[in-house]
């Protein structure tokens, strides 16, 4: 009974225990160790809490305010590009760019595409673009993705007032390139684009970022060093999901990039531009053989004594606009401008005047007729007979003019351009002693043939200078069977025909403009230059001044012979003023007299359908005033036929504009 | 009539009696283990206010009305605990072992819940036996040794011991939570210290969990036998260099010593405190809400925190010195080191000194489990002051 009130009672008046607890010595050490291992344990938590809250507060302080930090880089404006009397050639508008953090978008897959999908339509994108952005960038999540340069007040609008619904989409201020002059000068100024992934990896020691823009070809890439700027750092302060928290504070300030000068000049560069077209024009219209297919060429307009370049033209040619803002594939396709329809459309974004090679024909006569006088195997006034043809070996060469039979000295053959006169000086270089070397090649090379020109203008070409070693390397089993064993040798007519600039000889119109500025200038070799100065722009801080720039390399002397020098000048003057020049009609009547040399290359071409024909390229180079020559123009009009046709009225026309005097064409044009 | 007047008188003595009796139970109360814990859970739910004012957009007392129903769940269940007593378990720990592990390997046929299978959803509350667990496991173990007291000293009693411990540890681990294995792991080490385990036996058993220890996080998985998931792994042995990805595994442990350091002497208050507010510190409601509390609160407020935990762990302490019998010793002695290895291994973790696992900081984190069975631990641990064998 007692047992069982017990259960009931509400306390035990004694354990119910079988065993009474004794707190023994043993069990009193053990809670003792335990009281020990807990004030140990309590003890390092305050020492570890002191240690980080009080001791090293400030440090993680910091550290947790750079947490929500976020660094923002601030494009520097691009420098403008400026012909030589500061008129602009390319500027910036200001606009509003929209940018993506990827690492701030929505984590989730479902909440992250609804967003890029939401953001593609207010900006009229397609969402499949920005997730291909967002892929291309996905290694490099601290840098923002430039998804549109140029977004609409609306859009910015938009975007702003949702923010909430756009994380990680941010809008900063963007400077676009603008072309006042449309096309302008297109191959010289190039144009700009945001930098690839390669480029980043090549070029981050020089402070180039992922999103930064870079010029891709041309002035702009080339002195992209002048122009770019640098860019200055503004912060943000967001929280853990990237969400901004505070405005945007301008800790570095951008400093504007530096305004380039070239030593172009847009009127003239204009003029030749249009006479470029002028000239393509009139090959079309002359209904000479294959003239039809004439649509494009170049015009380099130098300055004999420094190699500054007043003038490069090419055609066909491209508005660089196309690729400001967001670069549309299906314009670029239009222009011609990518490799699916590049060939279709001639080409557009190759500059010709330095990375196009064409043989010279005719107008390399000149360099073998100082090479022939400098080695001693022509007289200039050793008369040689001009026939409709000369035979060698088998083989008849022909002149362009098959009704002339006639003595001719040296000036006079440069003056009606004969070809037979020049067979025959080729013939002799043939025949000098092989010990020291082809010659004539070694004076073209002098003359800058087969090498590039070194101009600050990005890729050109070098050209072909074909030499007996040449031939050797390029002719072998392996690349022609068949026939390697005649091809491998320098045969006559490999002397023969470069003596008129035919056969293999490739250069480059700036090459050739090169090579009249020797003459031009009395022997010196120039290195044909853009730039003419930097200057950095006026601001709070500083005035404008002008920033130090190597210089262009010095004209080289080339050690040419005066007398010899002397007697081809009085032949380029004579081509273009004596009764059967061949560019007398062209230049004869100009009230400043202009020396210069047509010619006309033959050149194996398929039009298009498949067919190789031979096309004349129409040429002609020189220089005016011929006594003290200030400007060296060469223009080459593809396939537009003889050089008195189509290239020399091109030339005049720039002549016209540099000299400000218009010239009456008189008489028949008579010329190769 | 006599036998009104004497029922009456019987039953007037018995009324006076049972007053005495419950005034005596009311003074027998350790009353400060009482006041510190309700120190404790008073401040933690100020704590909270403060950690989740910015948490829930719209509701800033979101987390702090819960967290407050769960501490009134909470001492309804320390005031039954209180008056049960502790006999009763160890009568029935056969059926709390039981029932313990058949809870926990229910939890594992129920679908998970964010990855693991830690909770029963009951509707209306998730519950997470492992939690109630933690109590219940102490007690059945104790209920054991407190049967063999005899004969401790033979092996085969420390052995049955860890068999029997090791069932339910397996269950949580399996969960996985591993945080609550750690704390099992613990509370048998304590249990088998306090019930007087041969030294031989204990250090055999130091030695074999040094040994497991280097078998699951080095040997094995260098031989191809990964024992752990690969996170869990990373974050037991992070902290160890805790410089090496800060954006990966180490993001918690650096965004954690941030938080804590950020606070300095006094704090940086609610609305300052970035890394809470501003969530780069995540689960600071839950696992991280120590190193949130130094944040807003400094090294005093954090500091004040740590006391008040030394305070319940020392009282807790003088109970196993106090115990009526051996049972209820070896059960304080459990609940107590079961406690301060949490608070252990929670702390350190923020501060960066212990591997990162998921044990909630007790009476501070939100959660439902962890408050009630924490208030009922401590309610077990009043009910064994109660019946102490002596006091003062």
């Amino acid at each position: 009974m007692a047992k069982r009130n017990l259960s009931r009672r509400f306390l035990p008046p004694d354990p119910r225990v079988a065993e009474p607890y004794r707190l023994t010595p043993q069990l009193a050490l053990r809670v003792g160790i335990l009281g020990m291992l807990a004030l140990a344990i309590f003890a390092t938590l305050f020492l570890r809490l002191w240690s980080l809250q009080v001791l090293n507060g400030a440090q993680l302080l910091r550290a947790a305010q750079n947490n929500q930090r976020r660094d923002i880089r601030v494009q520097a404006p691009r420098g403008p590009i400026l012909d030589r009397n500061g008129d602009v050639l390319v500027t910036n508008v200001p606009g509003r760019a929209v940018q993506i953090w990827s690492s701030d978008l929505p984590k989730r897959r479902g909440v992250r595409l609804r967003e890029i999908r939401a953001l593609a339509r207010v900006l009229g994108l397609s969402a499949n673009q920005i997730g291909a952005a967002i892929r291309r960038h996905r290694h490099d999540p601290l840098t923002p993705i430039r998804i549109k340069d140029s977004a609409t007040r609306a859009q910015v609008f938009y975007l702003e007032e949702r923010a909430e619904d756009f994380h990680g989409v941010q809008i900063v201020p963007a400077y676009l390139r603008y072309y006042p002059h449309r096309e302008l000068a297109a191959h010289v100024l190039g144009y700009v684009s945001e930098i690839s992934k390669e480029q980043v990896a090549a070029l981050s020691g020089q402070g180039y970022r992922g999103g930064d823009t870079i010029g891709q070809t041309g002035v702009e890439s080339q002195y992209d060093r002048y122009l770019r700027g640098t860019a200055g750092l503004s912060q943000l302060r967001v929280d853990s999901l990237g969400r901004p928290i505070s405005l945007v504070v301008p800790r570095v300030p951008a400093h504007p990039g530096n305004a380039v000068r070239l030593t172009i000049d847009i009127k003239l560069q204009k003029a030749a531009e249009d006479a470029l077209r002028y000239g393509i024009d009139r090959a079309r219209n002359s209904g000479c053989y294959g003239c039809w297919n004439s649509n494009g060429g170049a015009i380099v307009a130098l300055d004999p004594h420094d190699g500054a370049i007043r003038a490069l033209a090419s055609y066909p040619t491209y508005p660089p606009s196309l690729y400001v803002g967001r670069v549309r594939q299906r314009a670029l396709d239009a222009a011609g401008l990518t490799t699916r329809t590049a060939a279709a459309m001639n080409y557009p974004a190759l500059d010709r005047g330095i990375n196009a090679a064409y043989p010279p024909g005719s107008t390399f006569k000149p360099v073998t007729a100082i090479a022939a006088m400098q080695e001693h195997i022509l007289q200039p006034f050793e008369p040689l007979a001009c026939t409709g043809s000369y035979e060698k070996n088998g083989t008849t060469f022909k002149n362009w003019d098959p009704n002339v039979n006639e003595q001719m000295t040296l000036t006079t053959a440069l003056a009606r351009s004969c070809d037979t006169y020049f067979y025959q000086v080729g013939y002799r270089f043939y025949g000098m002693p092989s010990n020291r070397g082809p010659r004539l090649q070694a004076w073209a090379s002098r003359f800058g043939f087969g090498q590039k020109t070194g101009i600050d203008l990005g890729s050109e070409r070098s050209g072909l200078l074909p030499t007996p070693d040449w031939r050797k390397k390029t002719y072998t089993k392996k690349t022609d069977p068949t026939q390697w064993r005649i091809d491998s040798l320098w045969k006559p007519g490999d002397s023969i025909q470069l003596a008129i600039g035919q056969k293999d000889l490739l250069v480059t119109p700036m090459q050739m403009a090169r090579f009249y500025a020797v003459v031009a200038n009395g022997g010196k070799l120039v290195t044909p230059h853009i730039l003419l100065d930097v200057e950095q722009p006026s601001s709070k801080h500083s005035p404008g001044r002008a920033v130090p720039t190597s210089p262009p390399p010095a004209p080289e002397p080339t050690n040419v012979d005066a007398q010899a020098l002397a007697v081809v000048r009085e032949g380029l003057f004579q081509a273009t003023h004596a009764t059967l020049g061949t560019s007398t009609s062209i230049f004869g009547s100009f009230p400043v007299s202009i020396s210069g040399k047509t010619g006309t290359a033959e050149k194996k071409i398929d039009p298009g359908d498949g067919i190789f024909r031979t096309f004349n390229q129409s040429w002609w180079c020189g220089y005016g005033p011929s006594d003290s020559p200030d400007l060296v123009v060469c223009a080459l009009i593809e396939n537009g036929g003889h050089g008195g046709d189509a290239a020399a009225p091109a030339a005049l026309k720039v002549f016209e504009a540099f000299f400000r005097k218009q010239a009456t064409q008189t008489g028949p044009i008579h010329s190769d | 009539m006599v036998d009104y007047v004497s029922n009456s008188r019987a039953a007037a003595r018995a009324r006076r009696r049972e007053a005495a009796e419950v005034a005596s139970f009311v003074r027998r109360l350790d009353w400060i283990l009482l006041g510190s814990v309700a120190a404790l859970v008073g401040y933690g739910l100020w704590a909270i206010a403060g950690i989740t004012h910015h948490d829930v957009p719209g509701n800033q007392g979101y987390y702090l009305t819960r967290q407050s129903v769960y501490v009134v769940i909470g001492v309804l269940g320390l005031l039954i605990a209180t008056l049960i007593d502790p006999d009763l378990y160890r009568t029935r720990w056969r059926v709390i072992f039981g029932g313990t592990s058949f809870l926990i390997a229910i939890v594992l046929l129920a679908g998970p819940i964010r990855g693991s299978k830690r909770w029963l959803d009951l509707g209306f509350f998730r519950f997470q036996p492992s939690e109630f667990g933690k109590v219940l496991f102490v007690l059945a173990l104790a209920g054991f040794l407190a049967e063999r007291s005899r004969r401790l000293h033979e092996v085969r009693t420390t052995l049955t011991a860890i068999g029997l411990a090791s069932i339910p540890i397996f269950l949580v681990f399996l969960q996985p939570d591993f945080g609550s294995a750690l704390v099992y792991c613990a509370a048998v080490g304590a249990v088998l210290f306090v019930a007087g385990t041969p030294w031989t036996h204990i250090a055999a058993l130091a030695a074999g969990a040094v040994a497991l220890t280097v078998l699951v996080l080095g040997a094995l998985p260098a031989a191809g036998v990964p024992i752990l998931k690969d996170y869990q792994q990373k974050r037991l042995t992070s902290f160890l260099n805790p410089d090496q990805d800060p954006g990966g595994t180490t993001y918690n442990i650096t965004q954690s010593k941030n938080a804590i350091g950020a606070g300095q002497l006094r704090g940086r208050g609610v609305d300052n405190a970035t890394q809470t507010t501003l969530n780069f510190l995540p689960e600071h409601h839950t696992d991280f809400v120590f190193a949130s509390l130094a944040e807003e609160r400094g090294f005093v407020g954090a500091s004040l925190l740590l006391m008040l935990y030394l305070l319940v762990v020392w009282r807790g302490l003088r109970i196993v010195t106090l115990a009526r019998d051996p049972f209820s010793a070896i059960v304080a002695g459990g609940l107590v080191f079961a406690l301060l290895f949490q608070i252990f291994v929670n702390v350190g973790m923020t501060m960066g000194i212990a591997p990162i696992t998921g044990i909630p900081l007790p009476f501070v984190s939100v959660g439902g489990s962890s408050m009630i069975a924490n208030l009922i631990a401590i309610g077990i641990l009043l009910s064994i002051h109660v019946r102490a064998r002596a006091r003062r």
